[in-house]
């Protein structure tokens, strides 16, 4: 377990041997919520001017802990102190009032209104009681200019894309006068070459004497962009890590406590039996270009198809095209050799497709349903759930708990309402019962979203097992390693259409990164 | 313990919104210079005799029947989040036909009962399925066409009364439709009182009440048990998880008003069959627009809705006292009214509470921090289709 680089959690008291306070730390918070304790004798500290990664599974406490640092909760136990003096948040005001601001990972933006207006909303600059929106533009031109947020105060938000709506963002905290900015999971919705710009300015923020608190489950980008590391473990801090000694594996397994596996499935598994096949499907949308547009691909027993795309490129549609979720304007899809094209969600489902949906909150779960309830979602017409007409509850009930173990679904009971599960294990579910009825085809989208680390090695698991059985995969994800290393046949989706089919076995993600953005052209499409 | 955890959310909304309409109400009173305390003292007197007092009771239950089964059509709607405004119209109709099809025809006594209730129930279907297909094939809100429903179902009522299907001779004060004859009326239950040794009321029990209790049997079974109730409370829950896991949607749609529909079929038949045996001008008003509140109150549950019923059907009952007593009997429409009110916020709260103590006490960003707070937050929630995942994140 122990590291190169990493000091144990023992709490240092009051200043670094420097003499300057920090900016932030944490000494001693516990919270607890009913029945269960959130975060544990969290220690953290901060230097002024750092960029500080925290690190930890999904469930682990980083949430809870960034909310009692932002005010939105007062811990039970330990103290807060800001540049060495003690403070007390009673409510997100008073943490902005202090100088931290949140970035946070859903974006809070009006498409419809300017950045300007976006920004100054909720604090307009005011000169005798009307909105001085001239004052506003020059403060926003002043704060894109020190920090080369490369921003213009006058573009419409719906313009922008995901990594200017970001700067729009982090703008946004800046204009409040943060100086500590809280970003929470900044990365998940960027691709790779936006990863880079981000980076850049949080080194702009950083030479600029800001504190940046970065939460995350990427590794590799930690090690990037930190300068130093604490990792939370069940709700506890284990320690701080160096990121220039400590590789991702060793961070990994300091979070989740024990070895990981990796992506990468080596010996191919494909059989010549087609499964699923797409032939010129196109899903037309209300007046403009149809967001799936003839696109035609094969998945065979053993193989995964990995569809690689930046998000909004007609992943999700062409999912629900293959679910009989979404009318096709044209072409056909076939299970096997019949046409299942008319096919309704429900025939689907029971003949052979097992389905992870993309949002889960959206399309996999009823959050304010039982856990046994969601375990028999999509199932409900088979057993174990059903007997003739009626639900089988204990049956059901027993199953849940069955999947629960099986498959690490950490709650209490059956019983338990889906909402109060961590994202990791709520995924663990679905994944668990959609696993559980063997389907022929299992189309995932993004299964390891949201999740921890050792939540996405256990499903990585399950998905390489299933595909060593001869179940047929369509995966369809934004994480550029867990396509390359999951897929045995890669597409590009671009503007609804396959641009490129790539040997996952030989391209990097960064070819990867271009073809989705289409930097490359259709260089090698299908 | 685990009972009490169970129920307590459930009973507590209900509970406090009754709570807050008597407080609301007793200062409507107060400000009406009425002591609240005289009325709801006439309000809970059944009257000295014990027959005084099994007949109040009768009423009450009498009352009851009809406004349980108004409040089980609009929860079935409710479940899968359909707002059923038309079972008014829908009964109203039924009533009407089944009244005139039952005066009509002459059959076995049991027989005769059947098919009145089934042509109330086809008929109250019918309507119901006018406003599902309206919606499943032109995307008409269920809401708008069913209160507009109401309306052309009691201009059709009015018109078929004084025209077609009427009974009465040209000049009578009430116009009514024919009598249904002995063997389409349903005799009353009254022979409990003596088994029981309670005193025997002249007024007859309802032999609806048997039916009703039938009926929200099934139903709560349905609901509970079946694949069908549970494909109608996933839809309820989240119609893009429901669609997800296979429910067809529009199906669903009809199937679910057309049930809504035919429960709603039965509302008016109580009174029919075991007391009026015609449809009249004055024949019960307004147990469409009281089911809803009966619903809200029951929390779309078949037991609460019957207690819920009981409630309302006692509030109803003291209106001829409160008369007698010489007391504005609106106070009954304040309190039913405040009630409705009450139960809508209290719901809201309860549902909030409940959520948030299953979520581990984690508040949701969405309930953090307030736009203008100067947080990044203007939209307070996540767009949809996005995946939020730190939401509940840390149980």
């Amino acid at each position: 377990m122990a590291a190169p680089g990493v000091t144990g959690g023992s709490p240092g008291v009051g200043a670094p041997a420097q003499g300057a306070p920090y900016a932030v730390e944490l000494r001693g918070i516990t919270k607890r919520f009913p029945g269960v304790v959130a975060n544990r004798n969290i220690e953290l500290r901060v230097r002024r001017g750092e960029v500080h990664a925290i690190v930890g599974e999904n469930g682990a406490g980083k949430s809870t802990l960034m909310k009692t640092l932002y005010g939105m909760h007062r811990p039970d136990e330990g103290t807060i102190l800001l540049d060495g003096r003690e403070v007390t948040f009673r409510s997100p005001a008073d943490a902005i009032d202090a100088g931290i601001g949140m970035v946070h990972q859903h974006f809070m933006l009006a498409d419809n209104f300017t950045v300007l207006e976006n920004i100054v909303l909720g604090s307009e600059p005011t000169r005798g009681g009307r909105l001085d929106l001239a004052e506003g533009r020059r403060r926003i031109r002043e704060i894109s200019e020190r920090y080369a947020l490369d921003l213009d105060p006058d573009e419409l938000v719906e313009h922008l894309g995901v990594g200017d709506r970001q700067r729009v963002e982090i703008a946004k905290v800046l204009y409040r006068g943060a100086t500590t900015l809280i970003l929470d999971e900044p990365t998940a919705v960027l691709v790779p070459q936006e990863v880079d710009e981000l980076f850049g300015n949080l080194a702009e923020l950083k030479r600029e004497g800001l504190t940046v608190i970065f939460i995350s489950h990427k590794l590799d980008e930690v090690r990037k962009v930190a300068d130093s590391i604490t990792v939370i473990r069940r709700g506890t801090t284990v320690g701080e890590a160096d990121p220039k000694t400590t590789t991702a594996r060793q961070l990994a397994e300091m979070m989740v406590g024990s070895e990981l596996p990796s992506p990468e499935t080596r010996t191919s598994t494909v059989r010549d039996v087609v499964v699923l096949e797409l032939r010129g499907v196109t899903v037309a949308t209300p007046g403009g270009r149809p967001a799936v547009d003839d696109v035609s691909f094969a998945v065979r027993e053993g193989e995964v198809v990995g569809i690689a795309g930046v998000e909004g490129n007609g992943q999700a549609e062409l999912v629900d095209a293959v679910m009989g979720l979404r009318p096709l304007a044209a072409g056909s899809v076939l299970l096997g050799d019949q046409d299942i094209t008319a096919w309704s969600t429900r025939a689907r489902r029971e003949a052979a497709f097992g389905f992870i949906p993309e949002d889960r909150h959206r399309q996999g779960m009823l959050l304010e349903g039982t856990l046994w309830e969601n375990r028999i979602l999509g199932h409900q017409t088979r057993p174990p759930a059903a007997k003739g007409w009626f639900i089988d509850r204990k049956a059901a009930r027993a199953d849940t708990e069955r999947i629960m173990k099986d498959y690490d679904v950490r709650a209490p009971g059956p019983d338990t309402l889906a909402v109060a599960l961590s994202g990791g294990n709520q995924q663990k579910l679905i994944v668990g019962r959609e696993m559980e009825s063997s389907p022929r085809l299992l189309v995932a989208a993004h299964p390891t979203r949201g999740v921890d680390v050792g939540a996405q090695a256990a499903i990585w698991e399950l998905l390489k097992d299933a595909r060593a059985e001869g179940m047929a995969i369509l995966l369809i994800s934004a994480d550029l390693d867990e396509l390359i290393g999951l897929s045995d046949t890669l597409h590009v989706m671009l503007r609804g259409r396959l641009v490129a089919t790539l040997d996952p076995g030989s391209c990097t993600p960064e070819q990867l990164g271009g073809h989705m953005t289409g930097a490359h052209g259709t260089a090698g499409a299908a | 313990m685990n009972l009490l955890r169970r129920l307590g959310p459930a009973l507590l909304a209900p509970v406090l919104a009754v709570v807050v309409a008597l407080v609301i109400s007793s200062a409507v009173m107060a400000a009406l210079a009425v002591n609240p305390f005289d009325v709801f003292g006439v309000m809970l007197d059944f009257g000295a005799t014990p027959i005084q007092q099994v007949t109040a009771m009768v009423v009450i239950v009498n009352r009851a029947i009809p406004l349980f089964l108004a409040g089980l059509a609009v929860a079935i709607a409710f479940r899968m989040g359909l707002f059923n405004i038309g079972v008014e119209g829908q009964y109203r109709l039924a009533t009407i036909v089944a009244a005139a099809v039952g005066a009509a025809v002459s059959l076995p006594a049991p027989l005769h009962i059947g098919l009145i209730v089934v042509v109330a129930v086809v008929v109250a279907a019918f309507w119901a399925g006018i406003v599902a297909v309206l919606k499943v094939t032109r995307g008409v809100s269920e809401v708008l066409s069913s209160i507009l429903l109401n309306f052309i179902a009691l201009v059709t009522a009015s018109y078929l009364l004084t025209g077609p299907f009427r009974g009465s001779l040209p000049g009578a004060s009430i116009i009514s439709t024919a009598e249904i004859p002995a063997s389409g009326q349903m005799p009353g239950l009254n022979g409990i009182f003596d088994v029981f040794g309670l005193a025997n009321p002249p007024r007859q029990l309802y032999g609806f009440l048997l039916v009703a209790a039938v009926v929200g049997i099934l139903i709560a079974v349905l609901l509970n048990r079946t694949r069908f109730g549970f494909d109608l409370k996933a839809s309820g829950m989240s119609p893009s998880a429901a669609s997800a896991s296979g429910v067809n949607a529009r199906s669903m749609v009809i199937k679910t008003m057309l049930l809504s529909g035919a429960v709603a079929g039965l509302i008016g038949l109580p009174d029919l069959l075991g007391n009026t045996h015609k449809y009249t001008t004055d024949f019960t008003a307004g147990l469409g627009f009281l089911g809803i509140a009966v619903a809200l109150l029951g929390r779309n549950k078949p037991l609460g809705i019957a207690f819920a019923a009981l409630l309302f059907a006692f509030l109803d009952r003291s209106l001829v006292p409160l008369q007698i007593a010489n007391y504005p009997s609106s106070v009954v429409t304040i309190v039913q009214g405040t009630i409705v009110l009450a139960v809508v916020v209290a719901n809201e709260i309860a549902r909030r509470v409940a959520r948030r103590s299953a979520a581990g006490g984690t508040a949701a960003p969405a309930d953090g921090p307030a736009s203008g707070d100067g947080s990044t937050g203007v939209v307070p929630t996540p767009p949809p289709g996005s995946t939020d995942q730190r939401q509940g994140a840390q149980a």
